[in-house]
């Protein structure tokens, strides 16, 4: 009995991961792994492997590429977490209506496609949006210098595009810590502020970093907003990705530079991971 | 009596069997989808459907998909008649994918301009429409019109300027145009790129395709832009009072080409439908639907059209043409270079 037992216990799990372990491989293990070799198989007989990476450390404009997607991307990490942590905080708190209604409108952003999202923004930003026009009036902008095609108005459709990302996570995070926490903090006279700096932001802190990872990850390789909202001109390394790619045909660079996107992102990711399984642990 | 019956028993049978073999002929092309694939059905397609009671299947299918799939199709070709938009037929016929057509089997030859036929010796078809860039503005805002590329520097509003991005096929004719002007040649572009970067030093802004561009007219984000001129009368109709001007330089502007398709059976039928694509009356259609240049000098427009086209002898001579070929090896060079200037 516990023999035949055993070998149920086998087959089971294979029977339920093998159609999601053979689309992860189809669809994703096997073009990655093709993006891989490509990246790093010369392009052309004279070359040497790697010569793609090289080509990439070795140009200054691909350098500044990618230094403009980390800053910003660091940056709408850093807006997000700002306006995400309160928020997150006044939605556990709060009572079970406003909650409810919070979460919804947090959440309601993400059932629309990010195009049409980004499309709402191009309208509010570009000329002749309301922004635009307030600045105007109080002769902050030149006619033509609006928040549209420039890094500050991809910070602010990014953060308000990844915003929900960062709620969702820290929420359930802050909703696990018991409001009693606080009211010990408050009767041994903390202020507000104290306890939530205190008590509060400390034991969210898991919540607010793998939001952030994920907001991060997000940032790098996001290309729909900053491509429309940034324009031909503040290109960051999605679009660069996408100009190799589709228009000049050298796809070895462009797996090249996907290639050092994904060890961006995991470079963060997997200590994250582990860090993670030791706090468990 | 009874002979005479059963003859016509026979004969008839004879008909009926013989009917798959004398099936309606088939022709196989590619059209460019949308608007351009509407008007293509109306004025060539079904028209010579009914004359010469073939069956024409049109794929949707843009230049470089074509050549794509003519490479792929090579043993097997599936075309019968590709246009190309993009001077893909340079390469096509290089390749030996086309069949070269001679003066003497165009009925129309004579009546095309020379830049429409200047590329039969080498072995691709002709030209049956010009789609030509040039500057189009604002008439209400930009007083007196302007004549000259050089006008796009000397802008009263330099931040209104707005010019298509290297992706989009004006953005590099407009390079290769002011690169011309700035006494660069297809081997050099950089006296363009340096126009460039002048163009937005004072503000210009880059758009990467057509919606964008009427946007940017719509919001009074432009006034005076590089453009197709059959794009001008897409701005005009949406209701803007947007025109287009040639500019005495000449334009550079691209050649729509109907070829014929190496190793097919109907080769005599595609013949006669490029050879029916070149008549002044279809020309005539495209000039008035979409407002591209005719390549047919007999088309005749009335002045409430030609008023913003390119059209007759004198200025057809002044559009420019650059090298197929070498614009296809550049390309991605130029591209990388046109990212390098731009970038902020």
């Amino acid at each position: 009995m516990p023999g035949a037992q055993g070998g149920q216990g086998l087959v089971e799990p294979i029977v339920l991961v093998t159609p999601g372990i053979a689309l992860l491989f189809g669809a994703f293990l096997f073009p990655v792994g093709q993006i891989l070799v490509l990246s790093v198989v010369p392009s052309g007989e004279e070359l040497g492997a790697w010569s793609n990476f090289a080509r990439f450390f070795a140009d200054d404009y691909y350098i500044r590429v990618a230094w403009r997607t980390f800053r910003l991307s660091l940056l709408i990490t850093a807006a997000t977490a700002l306006i995400g942590f309160p928020l997150a905080y006044a939605m556990a708190r709060a009572p079970r209506w406003l909650a409810f209604l919070l979460l919804l409108l947090t959440v309601l952003p993400l059932m629309t496609s990010v195009v049409v999202r980004t499309f709402g923004w191009m309208m509010v930003l570009g000329r002749g949006g309301p922004v635009t026009d307030l600045l105007m009036l109080f002769g902050l902008s030149a006619r033509n210098a609006v928040l549209l095609q420039t890094e500050t108005g991809i910070v602010v459709a990014m953060v308000q595009v990844l915003l929900p990302f960062m709620v969702l996570t820290t929420l359930g995070v802050i909703a696990g810590i018991h409001p009693h926490l606080e009211e010990a903090a408050r009767t041994m006279g903390a202020g507000f502020y104290k306890t939530l700096r205190h008590v509060v932001l400390p034991l969210s802190l898991p919540g607010l970093v793998s939001g952030s990872l994920l907001v991060f990850a997000i940032s790098m390789s996001s290309f729909i907003t900053p491509n429309l909202i940034g324009g031909v001109r503040l290109p960051v390394m999605a679009s660069a990705i996408y100009q190799q790619a589709i228009h000049t045909l050298d796809w070895g660079f462009a797996a090249a530079q996907s290639t050092l996107l994904l060890i961006a992102v995991l470079g963060l990711l997997v200590p994250y991971l582990a860090l993670m399984r030791r706090a468990r642990v | 009596m009874k002979k005479s019956v059963r003859t016509l028993l026979l004969a008839s049978t004879a008909a009926l069997v013989a009917l798959p073999a004398i099936a309606q002929e088939r022709l196989v092309i590619n059209s460019f989808g949308g608007v351009y694939e509407e008007n293509h059905r109306r004025l060539v397609i079904e028209p010579f459907e009914q004359l010469h009671d073939v069956e024409i299947e049109v794929v949707t299918l843009y230049s470089a998909d074509t050549l794509a799939q003519l490479r792929a199709q090579k043993d097997n070709p599936q075309f019968d008649v590709v246009h190309f938009s993009g001077g893909q037929e340079v390469v096509a016929a290089a390749e030996g994918l086309l069949v070269p057509i001679q003066p003497g089997e165009l009925t129309n030859y004579d009546q095309l301009y020379t830049i429409a036929v200047e590329g039969i010796e080498q072995g691709h078809g002709p030209v049956y429409s010009i789609s030509v860039a040039g500057l189009l503005y604002d008439e209400t805002q930009i007083d007196p019109a302007p004549t000259s590329w050089n006008d796009l520097f000397t802008a009263a509003d330099g931040d209104l300027v707005t010019i298509p991005d290297i992706t989009n096929t004006y953005g590099l004719l407009t390079l290769l145009m002011l690169n011309k002007i700035r006494g660069g040649d297809l081997g050099d572009i950089q006296p363009g790129l340096d126009a460039v970067a002048e163009l937005l030093d004072n503000g210009a802004q880059i758009v990467t395709s057509s919606p964008e561009l009427q946007t940017a007219f719509a919001q009074g984000a432009t006034n005076f832009a590089a453009y197709a001129a059959d794009y001008a009368h897409t701005l005009r109709a949406a209701g803007m009072p947007v025109a287009f001007v040639q500019p005495e330089e000449g334009s550079p502007a691209f050649f729509i080409t109907a070829n014929v398709v190496a190793g097919r059976p109907n080769i005599e039928l595609a013949k006669a439908f490029v050879d029916f694509s070149l008549r002044a009356e279809a020309q005539a259609g495209w000039a008035e639907a979409m407002r591209y240049s005719p390549s047919n000098k007999e088309v005749v427009l009335g002045d409430d059209m030609t008023a913003g086209m390119v059209y007759g002898q004198e200025a057809i001579d002044r559009v420019v043409r650059f090298d197929p070929d070498k614009v296809n090896a550049e390309r991605a060079a130029w591209t990388d270079a046109w990212n390098r200037t731009i970038a902020r």
